[in-house]
């Protein structure tokens, strides 16, 4: 059986890739299974989604702890404690980055150890779709690593794309960008094992007092810590010659980013700015630019 | 017929649109909210011709489903956890009235502390409520258990509502091929709803689910509820053969996973059974001779079936998805019920696992088997066993100190 295991954020398509997958891989033949877990949905936090592939009846489910195939659609999750995309990996796996570095540069940085392949498939979503939207660039990505074929990965993307969007149009420029990636991967031969178990020992769950053992927090909050700026695709940039100071993007900033400097201009903070682009959108005088950014840090 | 990669939900909307549903009463609730997201979706574009009303709370939506049973139609609602518990007054109610509704629960653990993933302490807070319960492991299950909820409700000898129950996120949003039956088939097996007891006309005035003052009167409404469950297992069994015959394939009360000569069994429900199987592929392979009984019909409870397929093993562990606070597992509780007075019996042990959607890994499976074996070998039997694991003991220990317990 081969896994599969995307990690992206909330919004960029890693579930609708799983199923583009899954959806091929049926199409092949194959008894295929894809599921996504995410808390309580909300855009931009971490996600993943699973897609299980076998010539066999699937006798498992639920979340993927060993893959064979790492799908990363956001790399800036590499360095996030809740997502830790790499865990669990297996030894010959092999994992995809969607980034600007070249597969010795992302090994290097991100210390992995397994095979890489990168592409920078954002871009080839915003030349091809005009949206930072991954989700069929992915599923191509994940099809050639897999091992499928174009023509399953095609029609699984036309089934899968149109559930979702209405525009015939956008769905034909989303089956081009996933063959388009499909493409752009060489084939990479997967020196993954079976799943040998490495469980963990049932133990004996001690009493412990409602003081300890109630759902409560007794520390004070740490959100201020988790910093909100890598989600970012574009970010926002001032044109202080053009800005009247108007102050509509301070009020229209949703997240309370945009404050306003000693001069009376607005700057934002990029460590929590999302880069929603809402401020560029409302500013009256389009004095505010969207810049494409990687690597926020 | 087709078949598509679909998501237990997207399997349960497939039903009801099968079904033919006439009235569709709605409110959203992770993780139930696709099945009636896809309703609304085909009766905009004209494919289901249905009537969609959302409604301020489930306490409405159970009350409407079954206002609008009463008047003779063909009515799904679907729900999930906190919003099962939050009409649940009117589980009880639409039960008396005897109005044949199906109604999808999406299990969830109950709060608190809130959480979105599975285990079954919401199904089974429902369980005493006239209600018939199938559980379903595999989206193919889901869409077909609705078909089969409608002929069992619908018939004459039971005319009670029907749940059928599926785990939230590991079936209701897991993709898998479904086959998707046409609809001519499926009129065959179910035909259009002819009320003859509950329905509203102008011309024939009526009153439904009446007061009654003094014990005698009550205690003949509820018994005659409990006969006509106990009939549904009879109506269920007809039920399962001629959807095997019109479909190939069938669904029984309960399903016996390697069973035959098996010494060693798990009692499993819904969705977490897969497992289950898969445990006792690799006992078998290790010359072990276990099996697996998972139960699908729960409500009425197939206690002669139950018995016959543990008969003559050494030892049966039930692991329940669920936690009656203060007593154990509720399953375990039923089967020990049902053998209690048999000659044949196995040992019967107790484990609890998998609540709010905790995995059971292999290893916890292989844990069960071996307590089976010792306690066969020496006679005595554990006590009941949460399971868990050391490296969940230690994350656990981590978020403690985060939270500032420690």
């Amino acid at each position: 059986m081969l896994r599969l295991r995307f990690h992206g954020r909330g919004g960029q398509g890693a579930k609708v890739a799983s199923r583009v997958l899954g959806t091929a891989a049926f199409y092949e033949g194959y008894y295929a299974q894809d599921f996504p877990l995410y808390g309580a949905e909300r855009r931009g936090a971490p996600i993943a989604a699973f897609t299980r592939i076998s010539k066999e009846p699937i006798m498992e489910r639920g979340v993927i702890a060993e893959p064979d195939i790492v799908i990363v659609i956001d790399e800036t999750l590499l360095d996030d404690p809740l997502a830790h995309p790499l865990t669990g990996l297996k030894e010959g796996g092999v994992v995809f980055i969607n980034t600007t570095h070249s597969p010795a540069e992302a090994k290097l940085k991100y210390k992995v150890t397994a095979q890489a392949v990168t592409l920078d498939i954002t871009k080839i979503g915003l030349e091809m779709l005009g949206l930072p939207v991954l989700s069929t660039l992915a599923g191509g990505v994940a099809s050639k690593i897999a091992g499928l074929g174009e023509d399953a990965l095609r029609k699984a993307v036309e089934k899968e794309a149109s559930e979702i969007i209405t525009d015939r149009g956008l769905v034909l420029k989303n089956v081009e960008a996933a063959r388009y990636c499909f493409h752009a991967v060489q084939p990479i031969e997967m020196k993954t094992g079976e799943v040998v178990h490495k469980g963990s020992p049932v133990i004996d769950v001690p009493f412990e007092t409602a003081v300890i053992s109630s759902p409560a927090i007794n520390t004070t909050g740490n959100t201020p810590l988790r910093k909100t700026g890598n989600w970012r695709v574009f970010k926002p940039v001032w044109n202080y010659d053009i800005c009247t100071k108007c102050m509509t993007c301070v009020a229209r900033c949703p997240d309370g980013c945009i404050a306003v400097n000693e001069d009376g201009f607005p700057y934002t903070d990029y460590d929590n700015c999302k880069g929603c682009m809402i401020c560029a959108e409302e500013c009256p005088v389009k004095a505010i630019e969207r810049v494409r950014e990687v690597h926020a840090w | 017929m087709t078949k598509e990669m679909l998501t237990g939900n997207a399997a349960a909307a497939w039903g009801v649109r099968l079904a033919e549903v006439d009235y569709i009463p709605a409110y959203p609730i992770t993780p139930q909210t696709e099945i009636i997201e896809t309703l609304a979706k085909w009766i905009s574009a004209g494919v289901l011709d249905a009537r969609f009303v959302t409604v301020d709370s489930e306490h409405s939506m159970i009350t409407a489903a079954g206002a609008a049973s009463a008047t003779g139609v063909r009515v799904f609602t679907a729900t999930s956890s906190q919003g099962l518990l939050y009409g649940f007054e009117m589980l009880y109610a639409v039960a008396g009235w005897r109005v044949p509704l199906v109604m999808v629960n999406v299990s969830r653990g109950l709060s608190a502390p809130i959480t979105l993933e599975p285990d079954h302490n919401d199904i089974l807070a429902a369980r005493d409520s006239g209600f018939l319960q199938i559980h379903c492991e595999t989206c193919q299950e889901v869409l077909d258990s609705i078909l089969m909820a409608y002929r069992l409700a619908e018939d004459e000898r039971v005319l009670l509502p029907v749940f059928v129950n599926m785990d939230g996120f590991h079936l209701s949003f897991t993709r898998e091929p479904v086959e998707i039956p046409d609809l001519e088939k499926a009129k065959m097996f179910l035909p259009a709803y002819q009320p003859r007891h509950a329905f509203f006309k102008a011309s024939q005035p009526m009153a439904q689910g009446v007061a009654v003052i003094g014990g005698p009167a009550y205690s003949y409404f509820k018994y005659q509820m409990h006969l006509a469950s106990i009939k549904a297992l009879e109506v269920y069994n007809e039920a399962s053969k001629e959807f095997g015959k019109i479909f190939g394939r069938s669904h029984n009360t309960i399903e016996g996973y390697m069973i035959d000569d098996a010494e060693y069994i798990l009692v499993m429900i819904n969705s977490f059974s897969t497992l289950g199987k898969a445990a006792i592929k690799e006992a078998r392979a290790k010359d072990i001779k276990a099996g697996l009984l998972k139960l699908r019909l729960l409500r009425p409870f197939p206690e002669s079936d139950i018995v016959k397929a543990i008969k003559g093993a050494k030892a049966a562990a039930v692991v329940d998805q669920n936690i009656s606070v203060g007593k154990g597992g509720i399953l375990h509780s039923e089967i020990a019920g049902a053998i209690c007075n048999q000659k044949d019996k196995p040992l019967l042990l107790s484990f609890i696992g998998g609540l709010g959607g905790k995995n059971i890994s292999p290893q916890e499976f292989e844990f069960i088997i071996d307590c089976m074996v010792k306690a066969a070998d020496t006679g005595e039997i554990p006590a009941p066993r949460l399971l868990y694991t050391e490296t969940e003991w230690k994350e656990m220990d981590r978020l403690k100190k985060m939270a500032g317990k420690l």
